[in-house]
């Protein structure tokens, strides 16, 4: 008898009923551990609408800046609709409409990985995983509901978040630029192809890590590195080192879709009451 | 009312296990074990820590595979309809497991749910055992601020919510203070004498299972030392039933040679309070009375001590440790 044996053989029907109870009760639960749930509050509100605000009226208060050094170094494709627009909306349209967009993917990555661990490692944490161990749910539909409790509110956050982002940023800019400059042709590819692709990443991750982890504190603190390529490729962006323009941005997707499913269908193999309940 | 008919009465056993094992690296959690549990029983799965109670409630739900030998409970094999077995099965592990972000209710009514019962059902069931386990007042506080006799019975209830034909209870009483062990005791009680459900109780407090007990199993290290009905083991271990005989002070040389002699009397020596007499079964007792009457002795009190669960338990542990 192997441990891929245990639970409901894989032809019978995924059980959503109960799937839809294990994410109701997770989400619930967090909902109410301000340790987990503000820092997912905070860090996209501060990002998506304290930036981006910040730009838009620092933008109508110095007036025209002088970006035009910046803009030499972007794709031409990239820097064409910017470097023809009048100097005083240079500014506010390379932040809020480019540079932002890189940094923006921090939150589904956060999002996905502190509802991970907080869904896998937590349960160990608790002490509350025996007791659902010994209820009549398959591993499958064990492992999807836990991952539906994290990929579903980090594309929630992400978005609900973007359009936060582009009301401010149309908003506070339109005394500037007078028209909705946001999103760009960048911004649709970061939040429907990148956005989830690195949501993916961060529970793929979490779901590795988790397994080690005894707390969901250390899961976050091994996962806590996956955030590290991130914050390059958002240096590299500002800095002008890495250039992110369309076809890098779908590769770049492309890229962590692979990894996250590699990572995720690993942890599926390993995700067995088997190994859980020692 | 929380009853259903205990298990299929088509049935003859609601557990069967043969040769069931299962090891840890090199350490052999449960070795071999063969046993079996009828409709009904109340079963004291008994041994210190580490001796494999918790592995066997595992590999009997199904949450674990065994490396060897198989089990049927119910008519599944829960190693292979793990989840067919855990929707007819309640489990009590020894933490309580529930969330101490949700409320008494909404622990059970989650639960409920996962478990496929419709919201309102969900929600009735969850009023209807919280109200059976005197918890109605603390329903809608979040479990964080409960003493773990109040988390023990929440969780004693969620484990009764769908009505489950065998109930595992591991270590249902560790943790708490005598009143709450009491209160516990005695809802376990209900459970199997009035419900008639199948009862694994795993302990290593002998005085509950004692009390609660059709039959006793005793693991060491993973391994089935002893398994029968508690009187049984006992007359294994000791000829005949003890009888304590109160005459307010140790009996002289000549009275006890004088019981000694008796009919049906295997032994008999002095004690505290008068005499302790060994007979032959409680037939013999009518005999020792009388005959201490008819020597003129003030008889303050004459009691038959049938071994308990727990003289039994350690002198199997006795036996154990001196074998191995």
């Amino acid at each position: 008898m192997t441990a891929t044996a245990l639970g409901r053989p894989a032809r019978e029907p995924i059980a959503w009923g109960a799937i839809r109870a294990i994410v109701a009760r997770d989400l619930t639960a967090v909902r109410r551990a301000k340790a987990v749930f503000l820092p997912m509050l905070f860090v996209p509100a501060l990002l998506l609408v304290v930036v981006p605000l910040g730009i838009g009226l620092a933008a109508r208060s110095v007036g025209s800046v002088d970006v035009s050094p910046f803009l030499d170094r972007l794709p031409a494709d990239l820097a064409a609709p910017i470097a023809t627009r009048p100097p005083s909306e240079q500014m506010i349209l390379l932040v809020n409409g480019y540079l932002l967009a890189p940094l923006f993917l921090i939150v589904p990555l956060m999002v996905s990985a502190v509802l991970a661990a907080d869904a896998f490692a937590g349960e160990k944490e608790r002490r509350t995983l025996e007791s659902l161990l010994h209820l009549p749910v398959s591993d499958r539909d064990l492992f999807l509901a836990k991952l539906l409790v994290s990929f579903i509110p980090a594309l929630a956050v992400s978005w609900i978040g973007f359009v936060c982002f582009a009301i401010v940023s149309n908003g506070v800019g339109w005394p500037v630029v007078h028209r909705i400059f946001v999103p760009t042709q960048l911004w649709m590819v970061m939040i429907v192809w990148v956005a989830p692709a690195v949501a993916a990443l961060g529970l793929g991750v979490m779901v590795r890590v988790s397994a080690r982890a005894e707390t969901a504190q250390e899961a976050n603190q091994l996962g806590g590195a996956v955030i590290l390529p991130l914050i390059f490729l958002a240096m590299g962006q500002a800095t002008g080192l890495l250039l992110v323009d369309l076809p890098i941005a779908v590769g770049i997707g492309a890229f962590v879709w692979l990894i996250a499913i590699w990572l995720i269908a690993r942890g599926a193999k390993r995700f067995t009451r088997d190994r859980m309940s020692i | 009312m929380l009853l259903s008919p205990p298990v299929d009465a088509r049935l003859d056993t609601a557990i069967r296990t043969e040769g069931l094992a299962k090891a840890f690296g090199s350490r052999r959690a449960v070795d071999d074990l063969t046993l079996d549990v009828a409709p009904g029983e109340v079963l004291a799965l008994l041994g210190p820590n580490g001796a494999g109670k918790t592995t066997t409630v595992r590999l009997l739900n199904g949450v674990l595979a065994p490396d060897a030998g198989r089990a049927t409970v119910l008519g599944l094999d829960p190693a292979v309809e793990g989840d067919a077995v855990r929707r007819r099965t309640g489990v009590l592990t020894e933490n309580a497991g529930l969330d101490d972000r949700l409320t008494a209710r909404e622990n059970l009514v989650y639960t409920a749910r996962i478990r496929g019962m419709a919201r309102d059902e969900a929600e009735h069931r969850a009023t209807e055992v919280l109200e059976q386990f005197a918890m109605t007042d603390m329903a809608d506080l979040r479990v964080h601020g409960f003493s773990t006799g109040q988390r023990k019975r929440v969780a004693l209830a969620r484990a009764l919510l769908h009505d489950p034909e065998i109930l595992f209870l591991d270590e249902p009483t560790s943790g708490l203070d005598p009143t709450a062990t009491r209160e516990v005791i005695g809802l376990i009680a209900r459970l199997a004498s009035e419900e008639g459900r199948t009862v694994i109780l795993c302990t290593h407090f002998l005085g509950e299972a004692g009390r609660l007990a059709d039959r006793m199993a005793v693991l060491h290290r993973g391994r089935l030392v002893v398994f029968g009905r508690p009187d049984e083991i006992a007359a294994g271990l000791w000829p005949g039933l003890d009888v304590d005989v109160d005459l307010d002070g140790p009996a002289d040389v000549g009275l006890v040679e004088t019981v000694r002699a008796l009919a049906g009397v295997i032994d008999a020596r002095p004690s505290d309070p008068g005499l302790r007499v060994v007979v032959e079964d409680r037939e013999a007792v009518p005999g020792v009375a009388a005959a201490l009457g008819a020597r003129g002795v003030v008889l303050y009190g004459i009691t038959p001590r049938p071994p308990t669960l727990e003289d039994v338990y350690f002198a199997i542990e006795a036996q154990v440790e001196a074998t191995t």
